[in-house]
């Protein structure tokens, strides 16, 4: 494609399924990076053709440069790409809106003809999807994927820095929370509960049943939004966590639609579920109809 | 302050039925307050009790955003006031179009200290509307929002409380500024019979798309096929539960015969 390819870097370094993206369109790629020359360093060699730096950021949070970086982009627009992390979307956000272009997410395929790009993405929760061609600038969020490895051939991007007008935010203060750091996307097992479980301390079970089958623990959104009986990270579905182990294991999950669009990705479900006529065992692979509070202790029995 | 809270108000997808042709068909779904836009109320009406101030309900979409019961719903939330932009035109609006004419509402009500909005609407649930606006806007934007008060409201300073990846972050910010809540920012209240009654008769301005400063996009955009999910096919094999143990060591066996575990 011979029009501008852009990618925003807001921070965090792990871009590569942007750059990869990107490369397969076939033009030129340039990317418009936010944060510590560190993070512009690894992308400038991770594959990009140039680099626009912002310089260091200092006290102010990735989000001051959003206009800085939509008047960098709004020089040569065109197709910009951008991670669906929160910082990613803000500095995404300033760029659509300069540009008055539209915004495509949750792609499951881009690609180029001709100078107009084709996107296929999920719409609606996951219910439908839609195939649009685009000609003109356009903003795509997709996965940021890992960060790029640096090509083994050496060499980098040219970097150009370029000195910001930042909006008026600055960070006071940082504080890190002392829960257990999970990353369910990488667990190749997952055990997710949800509100078919009657008490917190029922996690106990859930936890034994998760060592036995060396599994991470996840859960339904009510059980970390409202009941708070795990961290939000272990939240799977629609606005949380989308994972693809090699087996999930549905406990007490009623299988709506913003639960399950987050783990259909997987190879094997298995549902455990007392109601017959619950959502979940239309997506699953092994049913097991009845109360989890013996089947699970069983369950974890025969694993050991 | 004048605080504005942009909410959605749209059906569930979980409710919409899909047709082979990937052709979704809404009639059965109800919509109402999009899910996680009352998390952004209450932010919203923390901030104003605690500062002074009146919180004023943002919302556009086709005519039906403008039904007395879809008023009411959004106005029973302790709004003071309502500005609805109801026009058929917006039916389907994209994210950049849509944040394009809540930003000229927003410049519209004027002298505006905060534009507070949900994580994402329930429909759509691109979370990037929010972002989109304070570009519009040329305002800054925060998302996953966990709480916000005036920390010198006279000089517009916010003082902000975000979730960053293993922890929080507090920001100073000279407003105005749109801030995205997270889904469980706060636990908001539920309203109650006299709410429902007052909602009837507090103040609301609709306003159609043409009344509004709201510029173009030079983009086309043309869907040229819709399609249902390609789901994974699933067993779907039940395996009966009389007795725990059995049913247990049956799944075991499967599992590993798949090469699961």
């Amino acid at each position: 494609m011979s029009i501008n390819i852009w990618i925003v870097v807001a921070g965090d370094p792990a871009v590569g399924n942007l750059i990869d993206t990107a490369r397969s369109l076939g033009g030129q790629v340039c990317a418009a990076v936010v944060g510590s020359r560190v993070v512009a360093d690894t992308v400038a060699a991770g594959g990009v053709d140039k680099v626009v730096w912002f310089g260091e950021p200092g006290k102010a949070p990735v989000e001051a440069f959003a206009t800085a970086a939509a008047d960098v982009i709004e020089a040569t627009p065109g197709v910009v790409l951008g991670a669906s992390r929160a910082s990613d979307r803000v500095l995404l956000g300033a760029v659509a809106a300069r540009l008055q272009a539209p915004v495509l997410t949750a792609p499951s395929s881009v690609s180029a003809e001709g100078d107009t790009l084709v996107v296929t993405r999920s719409i609606f929760s996951g219910i439908a999807e839609e195939t649009v061609t685009v000609s003109g600038p356009v903003a795509v969020v997709l996965d940021g994927g890992p960060i790029p490895v640096a090509n083994p051939a050496g060499g980098s991007a040219l970097m150009e820095e370029v000195s910001a007008v930042t909006l008026g935010m600055t960070v006071v203060e940082t504080h890190s929370s002392d829960f257990e750091q999970v990353d369910l996307g990488a667990a190749p097992r997952v055990v997710g509960i949800g509100r078919g479980l009657k008490a917190p301390g029922d996690l106990a079970m859930i936890e034994a049943l998760a060592k036995a089958s060396r599994s991470e623990v996840a859960c339904s959104r009510p059980l970390a939004e409202g009941l708070d009986w795990l961290h939000k990270d272990r939240y799977i579905g629609v606005s949380g966590q989308h994972i693809a182990p090699e087996v999930y294991f549905a406990i007490g999950i009623s299988g709506q639609l913003q639960h399950m669009v987050g783990v259909r990705g997987a190879t094997t479900i298995v549902a455990i579920n007392s109601d017959p006529n619950a959502l979940v065992f239309t997506e699953a692979d092994y049913c097991l109809v009845g109360d989890l509070y013996s089947i699970v202790p069983a369950l974890t029995d025969a694993l050991r | 302050m004048k605080i504005v809270v942009a909410y959605k108000w749209a059906p569930n997808p979980q409710d919409a039925s899909v047709g082979v042709d990937g052709a979704v068909d809404w009639s059965r779904a109800k919509p109402g307050i999009s899910e996680y836009d009352p998390v952004a109320i209450e932010l919203a009406r923390r901030l104003a009790e605690a500062t002074g101030g009146e919180v004023i309900a943002l919302t556009a979409g086709p005519k039906s955003v403008d039904a007395s019961m879809a008023r009411k719903a959004a106005l029973s939330r302790g709004f003071d006031r309502a500005v609805i932009v109801a026009d058929d035109a917006l039916e389907g609006a994209g994210t950049t179009e849509l944040a394009a004419v809540l930003a000229a509402a927003v410049r519209h009500i004027g002298d505006v200290d905060v534009v507070i909005t949900g994580d994402s609407s329930v429909d759509v649930g691109a979370k990037m509307v929010p972002t989109v606006l304070a570009g519009q806007l040329g305002w800054p934007a925060v998302a996953e929002v966990t709480a916000v008060s005036g920390s010198d409201p006279a000089a517009g300073l916010l003082r902000v409380e975000r979730a960053i990846t293993g922890g929080t972050q507090v920001l100073e910010i000279t407003g105005p500024a749109v801030l995205a809540a997270s889904t469980d920012a706060a636990v908001p209240r539920v309203p109650g019979m006299r709410d429902i009654l007052a909602a009837g008769k507090k103040p609301v301005e609709t306003l159609e798309v043409p009344a509004l400063d709201v510029p173009a996009s030079g983009t086309t955009v043309t869907v040229t096929a819709t399609a249902r999910p390609d789901l994974k096919a699933r067993k779907g094999q039940l395996i009966d539960t009389a007795d725990p143990a059995a049913a247990a060591a049956e799944l075991v066996a499967a599992l590993r015969a798949d090469g699961a575990i």
